[in-house]
């Protein structure tokens, strides 16, 4: 059996799913705010590293970087409810694009995985 | 092989661009080196990166040469720097400095071998160290000048400075750079070009550009103004959509007693419910520009299809 991320479809997958993650993320007033300020260009091209991340892709992330990378939000209160949110958005979408339940599981427990270094625990 | 502005750079075989500047010691950010968060961003000034390298990145942003490091594997030689070097700045002499509105004036400069495309902005220096930025309305293959339409504000620096210039005074230009141009619209896709004030400028650049190669889909043009002068280019934009069939110019006068708000960002999310397959062009004060692409996408315009320059102010 391939893995997740080709089982997925690899980086088309990554394509289909990214805007239609981040307009969940932005229409989600619970965690929306984390995601005013940043350009949307650039935030569009983050997304896609957390989803190539989640899907089980290529990436070269470590958790010092994940740490570092959303310390400035939990200085403005990023909590375990907003974790959970993101990966409420998250299933929401690859239902949305048809994964099967078991790929969505998946996916859910690599983000899961990094709770605590997003969360600078 | 591989040159870092004018530096040459030892670049190992199966070396990344990313890894080959890192061990030069020339200070790249990075983030996920995989090809995804676009950190590591920089620009060819000649030869081509490898398509590899440019995936993701808009239309306008791979004409330009600009390309990702982390995932480059160069198979001809580059020339490369950072994304926001503006190269050089060259002399440029005032042809035309006048009025088009009370506070809106056009400037034309002369300047040799300034390559653009209509709707890039460039910096334009005044005195040695004043530079502010303005986007090109003119066009390369029509006009031998460099145009700019430039509000001027009261207490502005460039503003004042600019109330004294006369023709034959000397400036200097540098750039162009910017996404804003007609690059990756298909010539039957709807285009939406929202502005307002000077924000006109790169639009009508874009929109002489569409025309120009032939754009063959409906074209709607809308541009705000706080008074009936701020219409400034009125009379040529209500003439130009008459004469062609598929330009649909909309003029948006400031209404405050306007239920929604009355802007032409107002006008504009009113009137464009249906924005999926346009391609959008965006340009003018950063609360409308915000706004605007935000309210776009969430609507389902792809933000690949969502040009934008906001006039930020400078400082
Ligand atoms: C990418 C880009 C493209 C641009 N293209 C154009 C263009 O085509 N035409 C054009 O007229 N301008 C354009 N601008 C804006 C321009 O670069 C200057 O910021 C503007 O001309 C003011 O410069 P100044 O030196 O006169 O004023 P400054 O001395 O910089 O500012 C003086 C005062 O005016 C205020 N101010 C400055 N700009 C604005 C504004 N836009 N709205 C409200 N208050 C403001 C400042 O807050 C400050 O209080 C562009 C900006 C960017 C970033
Ligand atoms: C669930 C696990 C999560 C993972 C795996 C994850 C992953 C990532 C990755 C890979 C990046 C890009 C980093 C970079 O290259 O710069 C990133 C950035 C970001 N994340 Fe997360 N993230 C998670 C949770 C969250 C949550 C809960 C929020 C907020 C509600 C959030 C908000 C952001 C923001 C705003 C950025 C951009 C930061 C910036 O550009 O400054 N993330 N995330
Ligand atoms: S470091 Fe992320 S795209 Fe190059």
């Amino acid at each position: 059996m391939s893995n997740l991320y080709e089982r997925l479809g690899g980086e088309n997958a990554v394509n289909a799913a990214v805007e239609l993650f981040y307009r969940k993320v932005l229409a989600d007033g619970r965690i929306a705010q984390f995601f005013d300020g940043v350009d949307m260009d650039q935030q569009i091209a983050k997304q896609k590293s957390f989803l190539t991340m989640a899907f089980g892709g290529p990436n070269n992330y470590t958790g010092a970087d994940m740490r570092n990378a959303h310390k400035r939000l939990v200085a403005k209160g990023l909590n375990d409810s907003h974790v959970d949110a993101v990966i409420e958005n998250l299933n929401y979408t690859l239902r949305d694009l048809g994964v099967p339940e078991k790929e969505v599981k998946e996916v859910a427990a690599i983000a899961n995985s990094v709770r605590d270094d997003v969360l600078n625990r | 092989m591989l040159k870092f502005e004018d530096r040459s750079v030892e670049l190992r075989p199966g070396e990344t661009v990313l890894e080959a500047l890192e061990r030069a010691g020339i200070d790249a950010p990075s983030s996920c080196r995989s090809g995804n968060c676009q950190t590591c961003l920089h620009r060819a000034v000649e030869g081509v990166p490898p398509p590899d390298s440019q995936v993701g990145l808009t239309q306008g942003q791979k004409a330009l040469g600009f390309f990702l490091p982390c995932v480059c594997l160069p198979t001809s030689p580059l020339t490369i720097t950072r994304p926001d070097n503006v190269g050089a700045r060259r002399d440029a002499v005032i042809r035309a400095i006048e009025p088009l509105a009370p506070d809106v004036i056009r400037l034309r400069v002369d300047a040799d071998d300034f390559a653009y495309r209509p709707g890039q902005f460039l910096e334009l220096v005044a005195d040695g160290d004043l530079r502010r930025h303005y986007s090109l309305a003119s066009h390369p293959e029509d006009d031998p000048f460099l145009e700019m339409h430039i509000r001027l504000h009261e207490n502005g620096r460039m503003s004042r400075r600019l109330g004294e210039f006369k023709p034959g005074d000397r400036l200097h230009v540098a750039g162009p750079s910017g996404t804003c141009f007609y690059e990756g619209v298909h010539e039957e896709q709807r285009l939406l070009l929202i502005g307002a004030g000077t924000g006109l400028a790169p639009l009508y650049g874009v929109l002489r550009d569409a025309l120009k190669r032939g754009h063959l889909g409906p074209i709607r043009l809308y541009h705000g103004a706080r008074s009936r002068d701020g219409l400034y280019l009125d009379e040529e934009l209500k003439a130009l959509s008459r004469t062609r069939a598929h330009v649909d110019y909309r003029p948006c006068l400031l209404d405050p007693n306007a239920p929604a708000g009355g802007d032409v960002a107002a006008t504009a999310l009113h009137a464009e419910q249906d924005v999926k397959d346009s391609a959008i062009f965006l340009c003018g004060g950063e609360n409308l520009v915000k706004r605007l692409k935000r309210d776009f996408f969430m609507r389902g315009a792809s933000m690949k299809n969502i040009r934008s320059d906001a006039f930020t102010p400078s400082g």
